[in-house]
């Protein structure tokens, strides 16, 4: 099963294993983990799954679609080169582990 | 992947004190500890209208999970309870049986679907209503209605005016029928078509004379709208019936989705206006703060959402037994998940959850929903209201404030607002 690393701002780190296919918002709200709140359920009409993908797994995200795109300008946090929304990153056979870092601020 | 050069419109100035992640709350389903629901046989259901916080507070203190005879369903108060909800349609669904919503308006719209059959209905309205739809096509629109309708409460004057009567109201109505496309209507025709289908929608003791006036406006509004898809299919623009009309869906989910829309994209922006002048009359220095700081208006708005929510309870119905908070709900059990009450939780909010406070942590609240059904104008709201129609108030009268002289007039509870503030300014 892939496996998902979310590091906290304060370091602590929590990995979930979880089936092909689901996103990192649906893990993370699941799974309890702090600071994911995925307000609006997966529908990039909101930008509280926010998160920061460790640059060695960026070649294997999924393009950004415009949406994303445009979401992630409302993010609370600050928007960097590694922001992602989680409810728009799904792991499965192209991505079989991730490590991203939790924002300190989601709404 | 783009720069971060771009902005979102809506999002204020971060509230300072908040390093700590968001911590989620779990709903409680230990097997081990489930007991049966207790009954809260002394709710007045009644009078909540009147002022249902009292009420909230004693039902969450001593069971947040209660059945409620009177309503014929369990109300849950507490923000783990609500927001657990939330997070599983497969279990709490929303498509409930009986639905006044889906008799008022002759037919089901997204808010009564779970997905999959939600989400393509819901498609084609969240490109616009995102935030840069929001920005660039409409909030140029809401900033000249905000002054139209500044215009007409100057015109009643300091001694008069009704802040609800002369600018909440018809300003909402007029930004409604801008945002939706709904050409040729006018301010007071919508305002009493979403009157009716609210009223409708409530109607659960079956009162024809009610029946009667929402299948009249529902008559009124299909007209409107069988002459506007054909329109819109050659003249497609940014408004929400074009793109419906556009999408491929059935005429019929076209039309119900629209009157969802009449009903739900009125009361509350209209709610918010007085709301947010009413809590800062109420809380001079942080009025002071927010006239000294622009940037404290996402605050004010989402404070003032989240202290007086305009949407109180809505419903969903389990698809199956299950345990919520350690409760025992059976299968095909009635819920009403009373936000406005989660929204003043102390487990989550802290002791301060009473108070107005636009300071406060910021943390997620439950006012416009969660989950999937999460309010599609949420983004439309915060412009229209928090950002330009309270802003642009203030700006044309400094001193705008509660006019102690003249009665206000707060109700409801399942939908709760101010049907009359008046103001005045100096």
């Amino acid at each position: 099963m892939p496996t998902i690393t979310f590091t906290q701002p304060d370091g602590s780190e929590q990995v979930l294993q979880v089936a092909d296919g689901t996103t990192l918002m649906r893990a993370a709200v699941s799974n309890g983990v702090d600071g994911i709140v995925g307000e609006c359920g997966g529908q990039a009409m909101c930008a509280t799954c926010h998160v920061y993908v460790r640059p060695e797994y960026a070649r294997s995200l999924p393009e950004i679609t415009e949406d994303e795109d445009e979401m992630l300008d409302c993010t609370t946090a600050a928007r960097t080169d590694a922001s992602r929304l989680g409810c728009q990153v799904a792991v499965g056979p192209t991505l079989g582990a991730i490590v991203v870092d939790v924002p300190a601020d989601q709404v | 992947m783009s720069s971060s050069t771009a902005k979102c419109p809506y999002s204020g100035t971060q509230a300072a004190g908040t390093a700590a992640a968001v911590p989620v709350p779990q709903p409680l389903r230990s097997p081990g500890g489930v007991s049966e629901a207790p009954v809260a046989h002394w709710l007045d259901v009644e009078g909540l209208a009147a002022d249902p916080y009292a009420a909230y507070a004693r039902l969450r203190a001593e069971s947040p999970v209660a059945w409620v005879p009177k309503l014929n369903k369990f109300l849950v108060t507490s923000y783990g309870g609500c927001h657990g909800i939330e997070q599983d349609q497969e279990t709490f669904s929303a498509n409930v049986s009986g639905s006044t919503m889906n008799r008022a308006i002759g037919a089901q719209p997204m808010l009564r679907k779970d997905d999959p059959e939600h989400a393509i209905d819901r498609a084609p309205i969240n490109p616009v209503l995102r935030p840069k739809s929001i920005k660039e096509a409409w909030a140029p629109v809401f900033a000249r209605n905000a002054e139209t309708y500044l215009d007409a409460l100057e015109d009643k004057g300091p001694g008069h005016a009704d802040l609800n009567t002369d600018y909440a109201a018809p300003l909402a109505s007029k930004n409604l029928i801008d945002l939706l496309g709904l050409l040729d209507a006018d301010v007071d025709q919508v305002r009493r078509w979403s009157h009716d289908f609210i009223a409708g929608m409530g109607n659960v003791l079956d009162d024809p004379g009610i029946w009667a006036r929402c299948d009249a406006s529902t008559a009124d509004a299909d007209a409107l709208l069988a002459e506007l898809i054909p329109f819109y299919r050659k003249n497609p623009d940014a408004s929400l019936v074009s793109a419906l009309a556009n999408s491929g869906l059935p005429v019929e989910d076209v039309a119900a989705n629209t009157k969802l829309a009449i009903s739900g994209g009125l009361n509350e922006p209209q709610h918010m206006v007085t709301n947010m002048v009413w809590a800062l009359s109420r809380h001079p220095a942080q009025r002071e703060a927010v006239l000294a700081d622009p940037a404290l208006w996402a605050a004010a708005f989402d404070e003032t959402v989240r202290w007086q929510s305009p949407i109180g309870m809505y419903p969903r119905q389990a698809t199956r037994d299950t345990v919520l908070e350690g409760v025992a709900i059976p299968a095909g059990a009635g819920i009403g998940v009373v936000v406005a009450s989660a929204n003043r939780d102390q487990s989550w909010f802290g002791p301060g959850a009473e108070d107005f406070d636009i300071h406060r942590p910021k943390r997620p609240h439950l006012a416009f929903g969660a989950g999937v059904h999460l309010c599609a104008g949420h983004w439309a709201a915060k412009s229209a209201i928090g950002q330009i129609a309270v802003p642009k108030a203030y700006e044309r009268f400094g001193s705008l404030r509660v006019d102690e002289q003249r009665a206000e007039s707060w109700g409801g509870w399942v939908f709760r607002g101010l049907s009359s503030l008046p103001v005045t300014w100096n």
